[in-house]
């Protein structure tokens, strides 16, 4: 086999000590720029790219894969400790992995954040070794049409997390769509919402705006209410994942990588989109779906494995076409073209022992990652150990570091506290902050898409429905629009078989097997059964997991 | 008392309806001095969503001014540090808040080190340290480490301000 | 707690040695621009600034320039910072409020000119001082290998007959290279430029899937960010829009094809306003001993960079007179 005789070759380049002391060092690297906010590995390979021309080129690329991998390892770290999220694609594992963090299960979430990321890193390098051709050829047939309706399924999937008052729910994603109009608009060159100000004619950055609400926010909110009673110590819980822990994690690993893989590789999918599919999906499936919003292990399993198998993906077409799917990518491909070679379709054949040094450096970083962040996760854990004061000083420390440095601004630090202050009032008046966040990371793109697709089908709407993989997604809506309907019509017709009906679409059914476990812990919900088509303001059946908020219980200690 | 006591609640919630309107009126406004485009090939235009985020946000605002006064509300965010039994402790947050504005009105002119220093400990001490000296130190290493980390590590170089030179 | 302050003080120390390392990095960053004049010694505290993000065009080339720079002891520590934002103008901002300060450089080009209207900044181009321009790219007119066009002329053609059933890409938002490019093309072959369908993306990589998927009518574009693809033939130039033709690609210029425009996206330094005479002239004959450097030739080739290199007073009535040719485009399509 010609490809595994190539991978073996690249791996004798990549195992000598002088490349893998570059992995190495691009691993920790990576991992210290992932974990503050604001700088990634986009900015920290361009930064370096002048120090690397010194090296060789084999070398020097094997650093820089280092770099992109462990910057989604260091993202996912300060997401889970401190609410902080270092990388746009960390954000959505901050939701439910500093719950976790909270409730003394921090070792667990980065447990499975570090083993889901090198599953999927693995499995997504493998497909890009594998696959290139094919995924290459899918991924430059999607047009606007196709994005567009990706986008619209991903609307969809909002309303999936509104949380427990779909007013308030709405509210937020008013919010984050408005925060996302904020700039200049692409087709017609009209700055929007920016009151005059140059600097906010490029928008605001979704990590600034996520480490503000998340990070921010949460000091400000603490400040308000610290408890001044005798601190408790977080019980640091078990070291390790339970087993409960791996049975749980190990679909939702393998679906984040079937996520977030394509979405790497396509040239408009980007890697926060499938992280959030990932959050939904998993919600759906779970067998326990009230511990969503209070650290539930899936919706770290799952969205960690999205973003490095989207991580894996985007390398795909960068290697084989030269097309660069993101901002690292493009930041690789001009180093590329710094050493003299020129990225593009025949880099695989002028530069074949270089381009496989470097994918075989792929699979050792990851596990490099791995070896290197596994062992220290009780370690991070014992971070939260902290007083109080010195971790949320710290927090917002950093988060103000990375900001700052980005620009060099202090303007985005304004925006990082007028934000903050947002965040703190969301946090006081329960308005969900998930909306918000995907408000601006969808908000844009929809747009754009639609307008792009409109623009190249001349106005004509049908262009809208003029890709296959646009239809394919349409029917996929259609179907998930309708199928509670036909659902409950099917029940009404067979009431008998309630219970059987395992948690498919995870909707009201998921409840009801749950139901004596949710009863338990809040008396203040009604029973599931009646509250489908109630008053959707107030509660809704479906999420009742945020109702117990001061009585906070502790499923690390259930675990056994 | 308790109706007195849910009113004035109620009350406070109405200031997230009250700036929801005003987002959206907001948005509203700044489309309504927005040109229609140039080219015909974009029946969208740039106007049409931020019309519709606009009347999203009021709609909302209207719903949650009715809900809150029909007697719902938000649950307020719980956790570990929270102790929600108490009202807001101002005298905790405008401190943070001053730590956080001081660094943003410093960090240009007298440097990050200076800026950083004030941050850290001003917030430590807003949230309760009272080891005044440690904690002097603590920011002061901290912004030390980060200024020299990030212009030998990544040539990033901060902001010296007052300390140029010395440095 | 114990561990914590053990790793405190480990921490403090380590800092401190770092510091003792550090020691003086700042020292170096404010000593001034050094000769009066004449051939004595390097430039000390140059600073060129990049107003783009790292990795983007302008930061390559100011990067390779400050390489140039050091290697051939023209300048001494020569920094190389980013003020990214507004497409350019936040920079351009910078710049032009540090009036006589004679350290300080900025890398621009084209696309600044474009966001300085686009954006509608109060700091003007023709306001710095222009020291040299340093390299151009002429466009292309590209398509994919299946599109219906084979040569210029039917593109021009099936353009002409109707301008909204032929879109345009290009890896700028309006103003920018990509997108003057087609609009005073249109201009050229008398179309009217507001009923040009263009369609933005967001950089050369997002161009790039358009134009291999032939999503687009033609695609307008620096030809350097896609040699590979032009080599390979997956994507088909149809035409440069140079003075001469471009080395490598098998197309003719616009020129040569009976439409009069030559079109290039160049780059240049300026300073700020204000600066004495002494400074300026230092500057540019720092520049021009750049530009006359072997490695500097070599820059350029590694890059595929095409040399376009004037200094001064020549550089300034360029600048002005493309200012003027933006300005004129971006008003017909009432973007300024």
């Amino acid at each position: 086999m010609d490809i595994l005789s190539s991978l073996m070759d690249g791996f004798a380049t990549a195992l000598t000590p002088m490349n893998l002391l570059y992995a190495l060092i691009g691993v920790i690297l990576g991992t210290a720029v992932g974990v503050l906010p604001g700088i990634g590995p986009a900015m920290t390979v361009a930064l370096l790219l002048p120090v690397a021309t010194v090296l060789e080129p084999t070398s020097a690329f094997i650093m820089f894969a280092g770099i992109y991998y462990g910057g989604m390892y260091g993202g996912s770290t300060t997401s889970i400790l401190l609410n902080t999220p270092g990388e746009s694609s960390s954000v959505i594992t901050a939701i439910e992995g500093n719950r976790m963090a909270k409730a003394g299960r921090a070792a667990q979430a980065l447990a499975t954040a570090a083993i889901g990321s090198f599953v999927a890193g693995t499995i997504g390098t493998t497909l890009l070794v594998v696959f290139t051709p094919i995924v290459v050829d899918f991924a430059v047939s999607l047009g606007s049409p196709s994005y567009f309706a990706i986008m619209i399924l991903a609307l969809l999937a909002v309303t999936a997390v509104l949380g427990e008052s779909r007013l308030r729910g709405f509210a937020s994603l008013g919010l984050g769509l408005a925060i996302g109009l904020v700039g200049i608009d692409s087709v017609t060159g009209q700055r929007r919402l920016t009151f005059g100000q140059p600097l906010l004619a490029d928008g605001l950055d979704i990590v600034v705006i996520a480490v503000a609400i998340f990070a921010v926010g949460e000091a400000l909110w603490v400040a308000a209410h610290l408890r001044r009673t005798p601190l408790q110590i977080i019980p640091v819980g078990r070291p390790w994942m339970g087993k409960q822990d791996w049975k749980r994690s190990w679909k939702p690993w393998l679906r984040g990588t079937a996520y977030g893989f394509p979405f790497g590789a396509l040239p408009a999918g980007g890697a926060e989109i499938p992280t959030f599919l990932s959050y939904v999906t998993e919600k759906r499936l779970s067998k326990h779906p009230e511990e969503f919003g209070k650290g539930a292990i899936e919706g770290v399993a799952g969205p960690e494995a999205a973003n490095n198998a989207a991580a894996a993906g985007t390398l795909t077409p960068m290697l084989a076409l030269g097309l660069p799917t993101n901002a690292t990518a493009a930041v690789m491909l001009a180093a590329f073209v710094q050493f003299g070679i020129q990225p593009g379709p025949l880099l695989f054949e002028n530069e074949g022992p270089l381009v496989w040094a470097l994918i075989a450096s792929l699979f050792i970083g990851n596990t490099l990652l791995l070896l290197v962040n596994l062992p220290l996760a009780p370690l991070w854990a014992k971070l939260l150990r902290l007083p109080r004061p010195y971790l949320y000083a710290g927090i917002l420390f950093f988060a103000t570091l990375g900001a700052y440095s980005v620009n060099l601004q202090a303007f985005d630090l304004v925006i990082l506290l007028v934000l903050g202050a947002l965040g703190f009032m969301m946090r006081r008046f329960g308005l969900p902050v998930l909306p918000l966040i995907l408000g601006v990371i969808l908000g844009p793109r929809v747009e754009g898409q639609l307008r792009k697709t409109l623009q190249l089908s001349a106005g004509d709407v049908s262009g809208l429905w003029s890709e296959p993989i646009a239809i394919v997604v349409y029917i996929i809506v259609a179907l998930v629009l309708v199928w509670p309907l036909l659902f409950k019509a099917w029940r009404r017709a067979r009431p008998t078989r309630v219970a059987a009906a395992g948690p498919v679409t995870g909707g009201p059914v998921g409840d009801r097997s749950t139901a004596d476990r949710s009863a338990a812990e809040s008396p203040s919900v009604d029973s599931p059964t009646a509250t489908r088509h109630r008053q959707a303001d107030v509660s809704d059946g479906q999420e009742n997991a945020d109702a117990p908020k001061v009585t906070h219980v502790n499923h690390g200690q259930e675990k056994q | 008392m308790t109706s007195l006591a849910s009113r004035l609640k109620g009350r406070s919630e109405l200031g997230v309806a009250a700036l929801l309107g005003a987002a959206g009126a907001l948005v509203l406004l700044d489309a309504a001095r927005l040109v229609t485009p140039y080219s015909q090939s974009d029946p969208v235009g740039p106007k049409t969503v931020p019309i519709i985020v606009g009347a999203l946000l009021l709609v909302c605002s209207v719903w949650l001014a009715v809900n809150v006064l029909r007697g719902g509300h938000g649950e307020a965010e719980g956790g570990e540090d929270i102790d929600l039994t108490h009202p807001a402790d101002w005298k905790t947050i405008l401190p943070l808040a001053g730590a956080f504005i001081a660094n943003i009105l410093l960090i240009d002119w007298a440097g990050w080190v200076i800026s950083g220093t004030v941050l850290f400990w001003g917030s430590v001490w807003a949230l309760g340290s009272r080891h005044y000296v440690r904690d002097g130190l603590i920011s002061l290493a901290l912004a030390l480490l980060t200024f020299y980390g990030f212009y030998l590590g990544l040539g990033i170089p901060l902001p010296a301000g007052l300390l140029e030179g010395i440095l | 707690m114990r561990g914590l302050s053990a790793l405190r003080v480990a921490a403090v120390a380590a800092g401190i040695a770092l510091m003792a390392s550090g020691c003086g990095a700042t020292g170096g960053t404010k000593a001034g621009p050094a000769t009066t004049g004449g051939n004595s010694g390097p430039v000390t505290g140059l600073r060129i600034m990049v107003p783009n993000t790292p990795g983007g065009g302008y930061d390559t080339t100011a990067r390779a320039a400050a390489k140039v720079l050091e290697d051939e002891k023209l300048a001494t520590n020569p920094e190389v910072f980013n003020l990214a934002g507004a497409g350019g103008t936040v920079g351009l901002a910078r710049v032009v409020n540090e009036k006589g300060n004679g350290d300080l450089t900025m890398l621009m080009g084209l696309g600044v000119v474009g966001a300085s209207y686009t954006n509608k900044s109060e700091s003007k181009l023709t306001e710095t001082t222009p020291l040299a321009r340093l390299i151009e790219e002429p466009g292309a007119i590209m398509v994919s290998k299946d599109s219906p066009y084979k040569t210029i002329d039917d593109l021009m053609a099936a353009w002409k007959k109707d301008p909204s059933k032929v879109s345009v890409g290009g890896g700028s938002s309006p103003g920018g290279p990509d997108h003057l490019l087609p609009m005073q093309l249109a201009g050229a072959v008398g179309i009217d430029a507001t009923k040009v369908n263009f369609v933005s993306y967001d950089g050369g990589g997002d161009l790039l899937p358009a134009i291999l998927g032939n999503k687009l009518g033609f695609a307008a574009s620096g030809a350097g960010e896609f040699l590979q693809q032009i080599k390979s033939g997956d994507i088909r130039v149809l035409a440069t829009s140079g003075e001469k033709r471009l080395e490598g690609v098998d197309a003719p210029t616009l020129k040569e094809s009976n439409i009069d425009l030559v079109f290039t996206n160049w780059r240049g330094i300026v300073a700020p306003p204000g600066i004495s005479d002494a400074d300026r002239d230092t500057l540019i004959a720092t520049l021009e001993k750049m530009h006359a450097s072997a490695s500097w030739k070599e820059a350029l080739k590694t890059h595929g960079w095409s040399d376009a290199f004037i200094t001064g007073d020549e550089f300034k009535s360029f600048l002005t007179e493309q200012d003027k040719r933006v300005a004129d485009v971006l008003t017909k399509l009432g973007l300024t």
